[in-house]
């Protein structure tokens, strides 16, 4: 029995990466100049910020509850971080440092609000997404912000550590790619190797329990909603790096993507089950979707639509998933 | 569960399949007519339905034409031109834009990824110039010719940009200055008018930092003078913007500029207001859709202007279009509009690119204004230039 269920979780654990090669060859084969360097440093590009959230996101799955907030977290500390930085001229370690902040200040204000005050997370954080749209337009006085680029004499540092520099001979060399990978393995030693990873994953599956048991849950959920607001701090750095101008306002819509990579990879909605390495996957996933559907001369709507066919897809495997799983355990 | 796994992928594949073949048949049924050369734009009505045997001639030319819009109205005019012009030339263009204009990061996303298939040119309207920099830079290293169309790239110092196909605003402008000069109702008040009774033409603009409408504001300001002049030479005097004041002692014909203090919508009709409420007031011109939004406000949606109205008898002209302007001109409310052309936009968009393409030397191209009034707002030359 419990040699049926590892053999089964070993075959869903080689599901998501199989289709992201298979995914990756197809295009390569049937898309324009699909296998380039300029093409892979694009799905790259455009995964950075994604990654980071789902990252962070991916806790709070993880221990059955939902942040709707990270994508408009993710721009309110971006859009703060350009602020101080051209607007009153904050060194621009001052300014990341803050860009951090902002999104573990929003994270923290999640966690109070659902631990502490017992809100629903849906509730709660759709009430936190609204507050830091409304944030970031409030003090940029719906004011597009600027990060610096590449040539400028002041800042000129904050591309090529964070996207990409002369390395290793290549150009265009994909830094961000670095940070994607450090802050991954990061991660997933929380997750997977440390107290609060393995409490995580307790409360997930039945918070009762794991309070009965002594865990002070409480405490707990507000450190995984404060470290999944840290996370959006980070991807707010690296939307930043990737697009340059901040526009007050967005965001919405950002957390999707994110919460939509982290069910492609295979965690369960209802919390207690899933993994990093399944995050990545699943971002990088929708990423080469969207780029290699681009490559074919379809436009965002088509990647829209078929992102939506994925997502779908993957949680029919979740429910199928957890089917299984009931089986073996009343088998 | 394998098999949904399977099931799915191969869906996925399918549909990608497929959606790329009709896509690929689509684009490449516009043949490759030998010289691809020709950019000049004279008749637009000839589409050459000769479809040309396959000579086995090299690859089509692909443009692609990243907008800063993809449903608006106005965007799809622009898209008609650019697809006119890839008839025309023989050339295979893409034409996309993000969902909305504070998009920035789709934007940037579908210029990276049409940079990535090594294009022999490209057109773009750039939502943020500093966002496309570094692509812009790769651009000029690999020399790929970036065309500018409708704002075009402001600010580009990478010099990628070769040429751009825009308004002239300054020009379009004066063509409602030179309207207001045929009409028989502002003419007759400039011949009457004297310093002891002055008469006031008015300017109505929402600001005076954007590129556009300061540009539209000195080409009406410019003209209309000039023509003042003509009749009242030494009495016409410029006042109410600092940035075009030019003041004279006991003016006869005062033109007035009257910039918002907001572009709000409400701060437009009190500028309005306030030029309605001045003595002598003859005629107003409307820089924007939005003071024409704004004025439209301060004279109960333009109804004021009418037969009976408080204000019948006012020469007001407007410019670009939107429902409610087009009400007024329909119902003859306004004397008329000006409108940009974004079919022509489109269109010199594309022959541009394809000059750089074939590394012709380019330059900047005046894509041109029209006035609409009630009797041609209908035509359907006019209709798709002027969007709702």
């Amino acid at each position: 029995m419990d040699k049926l269920g590892t053999k089964k979780l070993d075959m869903q654990k080689l599901l998501a990466p199989a289709a992201l090669v298979i995914l990756y060859i197809f295009f390569s084969i049937i898309g324009n100049n699909f296998l380039t360097f300029d093409t892979l440093k694009n799905i790259l590009e455009s995964s950075y910020y994604i990654g980071f959230m789902a990252f962070g996101v991916t806790f709070v799955i993880i221990a059955g509850g939902i942040d709707l907030s990270i994508g408009t977290v993710m721009m309110a500390s971006a859009l703060l971080g350009a602020y101080t930085f051209k607007q009153h001229d904050w060194p621009l370690v001052a300014s990341l440092i803050l860009t951090v902040g902002v999104g573990t200040v929003f994270g923290l204000l999640n966690g109070g609000l659902i631990a502490k005050l017992k809100l629903p997370p849906f509730i709660a954080t759709l009430g936190t997404m609204m507050m830091a749209q409304g944030a970031g337009s409030i003090i940029t006085n719906v004011q597009s912000q600027t990060w610096p680029t590449a040539t400028e004499p002041v800042g000129g540092w904050f591309k090529p550590v964070f996207i990409r520099s002369e390395l290793l001979g290549a150009k265009n060399f994909p830094v961000g790619a670095i940070w994607l990978i450090a802050f991954f393995i990061i991660a997933a030693l929380i997750l997977h190797k440390t107290k609060f990873g393995r409490y995580n994953y307790a409360i997930g599956s039945n918070e009762e329990a794991a309070r009965l048991s002594g865990i002070n849950t409480d405490n707990w959920k507000v450190g995984i909603y404060t470290l999944c607001g840290a996370f959006c701090g980070m991807a707010g750095i690296f939307y930043a790096a990737a697009y340059t101008t901040i526009t007050p306002g967005t965001g919405n819509g950002q957390e999707l993507n994110a919460i939509a990579g982290v069910v492609i990879g295979g965690t369960s909605m209802s919390g207690g089950a899933g993994s990093m390495v399944g995050t990545i996957i699943g971002v990088f996933i929708m990423s080469v979707l969207k780029n290699g559907l681009s490559a074919c001369g379809l436009q965002n709507h088509w990647q829209t639509f078929f992102t939506g066919v994925v997502v779908i897809g993957a949680v029919l495997l979740d429910i199928q998933r957890t089917k299984a799983a009931n089986r073996v355990k009343k088998g | 569960m394998k098999k949904l796994t399977a099931l799915l992928l191969a869906l996925v594949m399918t549909f990608g399949m497929v959606a790329c073949g009709s896509k690929t048949n689509e684009t490449t049924t516009t043949p490759s007519t030998g010289d691809t050369s020709n950019t000049d734009t004279t008749d637009t009505g000839d589409t050459g339905d000769t479809p040309t045997e396959d000579t086995g001639s090299g690859e089509t030319l692909y443009i692609p034409v990243m907008a800063k819009g993809f449903q608006h109205a106005y965007w799809q005019a622009v898209k008609q031109g650019a697809d006119q012009a890839a008839e025309e030339l023989g050339v295979e263009i893409y034409f996309a834009g993000p969902a909305s204009e504070t998009n920035i990061d789709e934007q940037v996303n579908m210029v990276k990824t049409e940079l990535a298939k090594n294009p022999k040119a490209m057109a773009l309207a750039a939502l943020s110039t500093d966002s496309v920099t570094e692509i812009l830079a790769e651009c000029a290293e690999k020399n790929i010719p970036v065309i500018g169309f409708d704002s075009g790239v402001p600010g580009d110092t990478t010099g990628a940009v070769k040429a751009t196909a825009a308004t002239d605003n300054e020009a379009a402008a004066a063509i409602a200055a030179e309207k207001f000069g045929e009409n028989e109702t502002v003419v007759a008040a400039m011949q009457n008018a004297t310093s002891d009774a002055p008469i006031v033409i008015g300017c109505l603009s929402q600001d005076a930092v954007s590129a556009s409408v300061t540009g539209r504001t000195t080409g009406f300001v410019n003209k209309m003078a000039e023509i003042a002049e003509t009749y009242q030479p030494g009495k016409v005097s410029i006042e109410g913007h600092t940035t075009w004041e030019k003041k004279v002692e006991n003016p006869a014909i005062i033109i007035r500029v009257e910039v918002s203090a907001t572009t709000e919508a409400t701060s437009l009709q009190t500028s309005a207001s306030a030029l309605l409420g001045m003595e002598g007031i003859t005629a107003i011109f409307c820089s924007n859709e939005g003071a024409v939004t704004g004025f439209l406000a301060a004279t109960s949606d333009g109804s004021d202007l009418g037969e009976g109205g408080k204000y019948e008898g006012l020469v007001v002209a407007g410019f670009d279009a939107g429902s409610a302007q087009k009400n007024a001109v329909r119902n003859g409310w306004f004397i008329g509009s000006v409108t940009q052309d974004p079919v022509q936009i489109g269109y010199q968009a594309v022959a541009l690119a394809v000059a750089a393409a074939n590394g012709e030397e380019v330059a900047d191209v005046d894509t041109g204004a029209k006035w609409y009034d009630a009797t041609n707002i209908d035509d359907p030359d006019m209709a798709t230039l002027v969007y709702d």
